[in-house]
Order: C-alpha cells, then sequence, then structure tokens
C-alpha cells in the first residue's frame, strides 16, 4: 500500500532537493506544503504517514509544528530536515517527538538509512 | 537598477545554498561559543552602490555596531561583511572567559577570529554546494565601535550595483547579535550566476 508522505519547506527548490534524495523505488504519494499552517491543515486531513519537516520557515516554523503536534495525537512519524544542524537543535527536536533529523542538503544514504531503520522501505 | 539581475530560479538557488551555508556557520559558532545559536532566514537584494551603507544601517539598525571585513577570491569573488552591534564583543569575552582581563586589542581579535569562522563556514558551503574553489584574505577590522550610519562609506564600495546576501545569527539569552552580509560587485554576480545554473541543472 502507498504512503502518504508529507514534505514541508518554505523553499520550493529545497523542497525538489529532498524529494529527488528519496529512494526512486519507494511507494508513496507526495503532497507539499510551504509552511507550519499548511502543513497542519494537510496533517489534520487525516492519512500523513511520513512527515519531512524542515525548521526555519515562515508563518509557523517546524518548532511550532512539533509542539502542535505533540499535543494533537501524533500518529505519523515526522523526520526533520534542516540546514541548522546544531547539535542542540538536533536534541530538542528528537526530544520533541522527531523520529530522526536529515542535515541539508539531504543525503540520500542518510534518507535510506532512516528509513530502513523505521521499517518504512525494505 | 531593477532588483532583477538574477533570475527568480537562481534567486531561490542562492536562497537555499545560502541557508545551508548559514547552518554551517551557526553550528561552527555554536561549538566555539558552546551556546544555542538562533539563525534566521537568509535575505536576498540587489542594490546600487550608493544604496549599500543605508541598506547596512537598515539591517543592523540605528546604534553603535563593529564590523569586520574579509575578502573571498577565486571563481566566486566578493567580500563579506560582519557587523557586531554594540555588546557583542562583551559577550563573546564573558562566554569565551576572558572576564574583565578584555583590553581593546584583545576585543577586536576576538571579533577577527568569530568573523573568520562565520565567514570561512558559511561562504565555504556555499562555494562547495555550487562546486567553486575559493580562497579568504585574512579578516581586518572595517569598523570599531562606530554609528552604524559609518560603517562604510560609499566611495569605499568600487561597484556600481552589488548582490547583498544578509544572514543573522543571535544567541538565547545574549545580547549578541551579528549579520553577515555577502557583497558581489556586477562582473563577479555573472560568474555566481554560472555556478547557480549549473546547481539547477544538476537538481
Amino acid at each position: 500500500m502507498s504512503l502518504s508522505v508529507l514534505v514541508v519547506d518554505d523553499s520550493a527548490m529545497a523542497r525538489k532537493m529532498l524529494i529527488r534524495a528519496l529512494p526512486p523505488a519507494w511507494d508513496i504519494t507526495i503532497t507539499q506544503a510551504a509552511n507550519g499552517v499548511e502543513a497542519l491543515s494537510h496533517y489534520r486531513q487525516g492519512g500523513v504517514d511520513v512527515i519531512f519537516l524542515d525548521l526555519t520557515m515562515p508563518e509557523m516554523d517546524g518548532y511550532q509544528v512539533l509542539e502542535t503536534l505533540r499535543h494533537e495525537d501524533l500518529n505519523c512519524l515526522v523526520i526533520v530536515v534542516s540546514a541548522d544542524i546544531q547539535a542542540a537543535a538536533q536534541a530538542r527536536v528528537r526530544a520533541m517527538g522527531a523520529i530522526a533529523f536529515l542535515k541539508k542538503p539531504v543525503d540520500p544514504v542518510e534518507v535510506r538509512a532512516v528509513l530502513k531503520e523505521y521499517g518504512l522501505v525494505l | 537598477m531593477t532588483m532583477d539581475f538574477i533570475s527568480d530560479d537562481q534567486r531561490e538557488a542562492l536562497q537555499e545554498v545560502a541557508n545551508i551555508g548559514m547552518g554551517q556557520a551557526g553550528a561552527s559558532i555554536a561549538q566555539v561559543l558552546g551556546e544555542f545559536v538562533e539563525l534566521s532566514v537568509p535575505q536576498i537584494r540587489a542594490v546600487d552602490a550608493a544604496e549599500i551603507p543605508a541598506a547596512l544601517v537598515a539591517l543592523a539598525g540605528d546604534g553603535i555596531a563593529s564590523a569586520v571585513r574579509q575578502a573571498f577570491l577565486g571563481e566566486l569573488r566578493g567580500e563579506a561583511i560582519v557587523i557586531f552591534s554594540e555588546h557583542s564583543a562583551h559577550d563573546l569575552a564573558e562566554l569565551m572567559s576572558y572576564g574583565d582581563a578584555l583590553d581593546a586589542p584583545a576585543s577586536r581579535e576576538l571579533l577577527l577570529d568569530i568573523s573568520n569562522v562565520l565567514v570561512g563556514a558559511c561562504l565555504g558551503g556555499i562555494a562547495e554546494l555550487l562546486r567553486a574553489e575559493i580562497g579568504f584574505s585574512a579578516p581586518s577590522l572595517l569598523a570599531d565601535q562606530v554609528s552604524t550610519h559609518q560603517l562604510l562609506q560609499a566611495e569605499a564600495i568600487a561597484a556600481r550595483c552589488a548582490l547583498l546576501v544578509e544572514v543573522r545569527f543571535g544567541l538565547e539569552r545574549r545580547v549578541f547579535r551579528c549579520h553577515l552580509i555577502i557583497l558581489m560587485a556586477e562582473d563577479a554576480v555573472a560568474a555566481l550566476q554560472r555556478a547557480l545554473d549549473r546547481f539547477i541543472e544538476e537538481l
């Protein structure tokens, strides 16, 4: 069954870079959002399995999205994708419920490793 | 001077590579200072040389600041200017445990060191993404605790217009603020455009 993946980043170019780094044979349907508000609105419609979430965004940033998801029923996997690669940023988002942290520019090998760890790809 | 001497695609690519460069710079100073660094979304615009001093005031705000200048050379050429808000040197000294021992020369040295780390990581990251070879000049103090209106005089700018890329760093629980500004003259922008086009094509 195809998984529903939500890619959240204010930069269309960054979304494109991430989507290109996903495993080509991964059976998914991709939805995109340009900020946290749009992301939550997609999420609340239901059915989202995996969210790739940028941290620095206008309107509502990635931290606020994680905070909100934590107070709603978080039943999807959140992978943070960020240029902010500080160790403290990584620790913060993990504490807020993200399952993994990928640094930009996203390395396809790292994406595959994370997806494999959570049984999302073979 | 119109805003569009780079295309929308080029601007967006530059925004993203600047974002990644800024992240690397932020992580580098976070490590040096042992503090969490707050990052902003990079701002990019084209400005006339005559507008640059005013643009710097708009970025840094009215007040007192110091600035360090460092040139980058090679496939991409331009100048990086790091503007430190008034009490930033004092904050840095505390974080680096200089305590009260911070005299003026040591304070200036600290600003040069931090600039060097920021510029090296940020521009180095951008150049690596764009697969361009660059080198750096030694950092030099451009202004020492002056009004932001006097940071940079229009006469000191050789180019007719410039591309201005601004990234901002702040520390939680501290007043420390600095801006990293990348200035590239018209002819250097052509090389940047080629590098950005190559980057976009390979996406």
